[in-house]
């Protein structure tokens, strides 16, 4: 940025700029508040933690927690499940939303305002559950992977966000170009539009795998077999058993379980949510790189 | 051929006049791209289009034993029950209202979000801030709500301070008029990070030179940001607005299911957890999939007004 | 342009549809009276082996947190040499158990059995008058001795599971055992002397120590931090209160039984007083604050600080470290002279246990498989295990041996664990849940235990889906405003609007159906 600024005086870009960073300040701490008392719970004597005496530092530290966590299988077997299901549930995802998005950007293309509106009342209208699980049961895939991955092959939404990117980001000009030099729409599509595309792959990368990631519906649904559960799920279950209530008779183990499961639930928090934490920096430098090259224009 | 400045519509006229006898010849032309499509279209024919003559037990009395096909018609009994129903314009309301609220207050915020972020001249400084307001999106929504029932329970953090300030205590959790607001809050809280991805994506698109002629012009921050970063971002804005508005009756029930009891109920009450509670925990698909169409309807509606009113106005549209 | 397209995509989802309803819809309705002839020769009427040559049953279940895999259980292992009978469970979590058990109904997949599964009686009836749930009735006199033992025994068994129509779908857990049916009122006993109290007798009395223990310090440690009174999430306080006012939990709700008149008593200004009480207790901080939002887990962990004066829990299980620390109470006389024990499970306990599905090719096997859990014997077998590895003989009960009394190892050798599995819970088998302590608290509650305890009863399906339809909308709004009036979110004024609510929700025509539904019972 040029160091004389013209007609306003410094004092007011100063001003604004501190004025900016104030409130940049406080947006951090409030986002930040809630997550540094999850850190610290999981730290922290459980009992201490349910009688309120934590709220920013941790209290009779602990690390039993996590030990509960190393030795409990269940939560590996769910972290192995749900890295599979989110990267080649991804990958289906941006091959079949590519597939349809590029296509459909197409201003030559005759039909497309038909497939397109009928592509859109899929938001609207779903047969509901049991239809649903009946098509999903004669392919055979209850109780499969299969189950988590295909039916979810396309959100509607993000093919929605890319064919938008690909009308409005690469020029037509460009494509007609390479049609008259005699390429096929293949080849187009590999080595002109992908290149273009970094940002836009990379924002719906970070989509579909957060997604993945965070499902659970469809596993509560089709899965049966606790070798298939996604980490969501395991977690799910921690949760729900401290929330559960009125617990009838012959219950004998019950209530361990349930304070076991209230006191690993901040740790299993922080143990669910790290990968996605820890490799977020990573995709983010793509990511961002990906936005300055182009973006979504208008 | 002019190809000075093919644009969309351009393109759209073009083919158009070429249309009649020609269309065969530019759809065998285009083969290939047919074939592109080919996979996705037949997945949402048969995942998304297979499964809706589900639709149907809606008006039927379904059971199970006989099938979707085999159980009796009852024409418009299953609606005639929810619209007789106490709760209906309960419903409707909390629906409507979270809904509006939720659009009034936290659509616009990751937009000023992405407009703050921008104004920031330290690099470092706006990644922290972009980082650490994303990190909330990650965390799933059973985890959200344990975290609030914690935070806000009478001997948490937050009355803990309002009692230090002199108030008295707060039963947050407990109240249905808190209800709306700590739902939207926390939504907000949980997503302005992300939603604001796409803005920022938007606003770093934006030539800079726009920038610097408007300085030239002796344009203030505040006048920049009016005049050059919003209309940059406005098609964007656009399409994420009609998209919201078609889902503006869905709800993530799964939160508000999980934040209910019965002394919010009364601002709680929702469609997408009404459905939730009776229809798949206690099998009445026929009823539930009645109530779920009346959803889907008034979206749809919704939606189709949108999408007309945008493309008139802005002409930015959906199709 | 538009029209081709919409004409091509219509075509295309008939197509679909056609497709899809065909394999939807078919199947399902397999006939069973063909099926039957091949099991019912091979099958034996008493003794063991059940059939010389094995026979295969697939068993849905549910499988509670605290369970271990169903086939490494010792019960499964060693009643499959015994019975000759194979069988292979399909276990479902506890979470997410009620969608995938209505899914598979729904979607016609079944299993040959559905074990542990808690199908209610609108499921019963719906899923048994759709034939994906066979009649029991007529097998259990032959095949089924011990339970149609138990439900000459106890009449009420017979009532609840049977239709209008006179169909068994489902067998139910069975408890004989009076303690294993009530929640026991635990008094902070070591309170009571320090503050020189008696145990309180009346409401009254209840009031005033709930109020000592609140001001008076009992803990010593110069704070007000003693929680006076608690209880479960919710509304169960009221139906632990309710008896206090002559209020009694009939047929599984809300309901007395006076002189064969079936009263429905939401409305009634009994009701009102009770909540006022609550409300009493509740505004002076008497009752837990958090009454409402507490979670199980901090609900039982009130029980374990000593912390508490007064709560409501079926065992000391949960507070065995100070169990010394409390006693158990009578229930309270309330203010026109009422004492009566208002919560308590029927003898028929947990509903929908067992049923046989349509597609059991074996359904007299079956029966007698699941018989013999409602046998002293056979029940050992599943709550105990293998007499000598797992369990001994104590003064002729068995009761288990220290390494499988802990939380940790007791659920993996047992489905009992984790509640709801059909057998019988009697006297004999209840060491573990029936220490001396509790006992003494049970005997207690025994005078004030009504003379008999209707479960719900089974409605025909029209019948069923209209009782449905009626307490979907009042039951909603009875818990919604009750809590309202206890937490004094609603005022008392407001008692003749929630009145006129109930009655435009047609509380009268509810009302109505129990009635019919007594009369039956008692013809």
């Amino acid at each position: 940025m040029a160091k004389e600024v013209v007609t306003k005086g410094p004092s007011d870009e100063r001003w604004f700029d501190v004025i900016v960073y104030l409130i940049a300040a406080v947006i951090i701490l409030i986002v930040l508040y809630p997550l540094l008392f999850v850190v610290s719970a999981s730290f922290s004597d459980p009992a201490r933690v349910l009688n309120g005496e934590v709220w920013l530092l941790p209290k009779g530290v602990t690390l039993e927690a996590y030990n509960n966590i190393l030795h409990n299988d269940q939560i590996w077997t769910g972290y192995r499940n749900s890295i599979f299901y989110t990267v080649v549930g991804t990958l289906i995802n941006i091959v079949m939303t590519l597939l349809a998005a590029y296509p459909l950007s197409r201003p030559d293309l005759p039909g497309r305002k038909g497939l397109m509106l009928i592509i859109t009342l899929t938001m609207f209208f779903s047969g509901g559950l049991i239809p649903s699980y009946l098509l999903v049961k004669s392919l055979g895939m209850v109780d499969t992977m299969w189950a988590l991955i295909i039916p979810g092959a396309i959100s509607t939404y993000n093919l929605i966000v890319m064919r938008t990117y690909f009308q409005s980001s690469i020029p037509w000009e460009l494509q007609e170009a390479a049609h008259i030099d005699g390429c096929s729409n293949w080849r187009l599509l590999v080595s002109i539009i992908l290149p273009l595309s970094k940002p836009i792959l990379a924002v719906m990368v970070l989509f579909y795998a957060v997604g993945h990631w965070n499902a659970f519906f469809n596993a509560l649904i089709y899965i049966r077999s606790e070798h298939l559960y996604p980490l969501q799920l395991v977690l799910r279950e921690i949760l729900m058993i401290s929330q559960s209530t009125g617990v009838d008779g012959g219950n004998v183990g019950m209530e361990e379980k349930i304070l076991l499961s209230e006191s690993i639930k901040f740790a299993v928090i922080i143990v669910s949510s790290l990968p996605v934490l820890v490799m977020y920096p990573f995709v983010q430098r793509h990511f961002v790189k990906g936005v300055m090259i182009g973006s979504i224009k208008g | 051929m002019k190809n000075a400045e093919i644009h969309e519509t351009a393109a759209a006229a073009k083919f158009r006049s070429e249309r009649g006898s020609r269309l065969i010849k530019q759809i065998v032309k285009r083969y290939d791209l047919y074939l592109m499509l080919l996979l996705p279209i037949a997945w949402y024919l048969l995942f998304h289009y297979g499964p809706l003559y589900g639709l149907q037990i809606a008006f039927k009395n379904f059971n199970p034993g006989k099938g979707i096909l085999g159980s009796s018609w009852v024409g418009f009994d299953n609606f005639q029950r929810f619209f007789d129903s106490y709760y209906f314009w309960r419903l409707l309301w909390n629906t409507l209202s979270i809904n509006l609220f939720s659009l009034i207050l936290a659509f616009p915020i990751p937009i000023l979000l992405a407009l703050l972020i921008n104004e920031i001249k330290s690099k470092s400084y706006s990644k922290l801030l972009q980082n650490i307001t994303y990190i909330p999106h990650f965390i799933s929504v059973v985890v959200i709500v344990g975290i609030l029932t914690v935070l806000l329970s009478t001997n948490g953090p937050i009355n803990m301070l309002i009692q230090a300030l002199g108030g008295s205590e707060i039963r947050f959790m407990e109240s249905a008029g808190w209800f709306k607001t700590i739902f939207i809050g926390s939504n907000i809280w949980q997503n302005m990070g992300w939603q604001s991805i796409i803005y920022i994506a938007a606003l770093s698109g934006i030539n800079p030179q726009l920038y610097e002629a408007a300085k030239m012009d002796g344009a203030s921050r505040m006048r920049r940001i009016w005049h050059v970063s919003l209309p940059g971002i406005v098609p964007v804005i656009v399409i994420l607005l009609i998209l919201d508005i078609g889902q503006f009756m869905n709800i993530g029930f799964e939160k508000i299911l999980l934040m209910q009891n019965n002394l919010n109920l009364e601002a709680s009450d929702v469609i997408s957890t009404f459905v939730y509670t009776t229809g798949i925990l206690k099998g009445e698909y026929s009823y539930t999939a009645a109530i779920g169409l009346f959803n889907s309807l008034i979206n749809l509606t919704l939606l189709l007004l949108v999408n007309r009113f945008a493309r008139k106005t802005s002409e930015t549209s959906l199709w | 342009m538009r029209k081709q397209w919409g004409i091509a995509t219509i075509s295309t989802m008939l197509i679909a549809a056609l497709v899809l309803g065909g394999c939807g819809s078919g199947s399902g309705t397999k006939n069973n009276a063909a099926s039957n002839g091949e099991g019912v020769a091979e099958v034996s009427k008493d003794g063991f082996p059940i059939v010389q040559e094995p026979v295969k049953l697939k068993m849905f279940t549910r499988i509670a947190p605290v369970n271990g895999p169903f086939k490494d259980m010792p019960v499964f292992q060693d009643y499959e040499k015994m019975s000759n009978v194979q069988v292979e469970f399909i276990e479902a979590p506890t979470d997410g158990f009620q969608e995938k058990k209505n899914l598979l109904f729904a979607s016609n997949e079944l299993p040959d059995v559905m074990y542990r599964s808690g199908i209610s009686p609108l499921e019963a009836v719906r899923y048994g008058s759709g034939g994906q749930l066979i009649p029991l009735e007529n097998m259990i006199e032959e095949y089924a001795p011990n339970f149609n033992k138990l439900m000459e025994q106890y009449p009420e068994i017979r009532a609840s599971i049977t239709t209008p129509e006179g169909h068994i779908y489902t067998l139910p857990g069975i408890v004989t055992l009076g303690s294993a049916r009530t929640d026991k009122i635990w008094i902070n006993q070591a309170w009571l002397k320090k503050l020189n109290l008696k145990e309180p007798q009346t409401l009254d009395d209840l009031y005033e120590v709930l109020v000592a223990f609140r001001d008076q310090d009992p803990n010593g440690n110069g704070k007000q931090d003693e929680l006076p009174l608690t209880a479960r999430k919710g509304l169960p306080i009221v139906v632990l209160m309710s008896g206090a006012f002559g209020l009694d939990q009939q047929f599984g709700y809300n309901i007395n039984i006076v002189g064969d008149k079936v009263e429905i008593w939401m409305g009634n200004e009994r009701n009102k007083e009770l909540l006022m009480f609550l409300n009493k207790l509740y505004t002076e901080k008497l009752l837990d604050p958090e009454l409402f939002s507490h979670t199980e887990a901090q609900f039982l962990a009130k029980q374990g600080t000593g912390n508490t004066g007064v709560f409501f829990d079926q065992t000391n299980n949960n507070f065995l470290p100070i169990a010394g620390q409390y006693t158990g109470l009578a229930p309270f006389e309330g203010p026109h002279g009422d004492r009566l024990q208002s919560q308590g499970a029927p003898v028929p306990r947990d509903q929908g246990a067992f049923a046989i599905t349509s597609v059991n090719k074996y359904p007299e096997v079956s029966m007698r498989w699941i018989d013999y859990f409602y046998s002293d014997e056979g029940s050992t077998l599943l709550r105990f295990g293998r007499e000598g590895e797992h369990y001994e003989l104590v003064d002729g009960i068995p009761t288990y041996k220290p390494e499988y009394s802990t939380a940790e190892t007791q659920p993996k050798i047992t489905p009992y664990a984790g509640g709801g599995a059909p057998h019988l819970i009697s006297d004999y088998v209840a060491s573990y849940i029936n220490p001396p302590q509790v006992q003494e608290a049970q005997k207690k509650m025994d005078p004030f235990m009504p003379k008999i305890r209707y479960a719900a009863p089974m409605f025909d399906e029209a019948t069923a889906q209209k009782v449905n339809t009626l307490r979907n909308d009042i039951d909603k709004y009875y818990e919604e405003q009750s809590t309202k009036f206890i937490a004094g979110a609603l005022s008392f004024d407001k008692w003749g609007e929630f009145q006129a609510t109930l009655k435009k929700m047609n509380i009268e025509e509810l009302q109505q159906i129990y009635q019919e539904a007594y009369d039956k019972m008692e013809k």
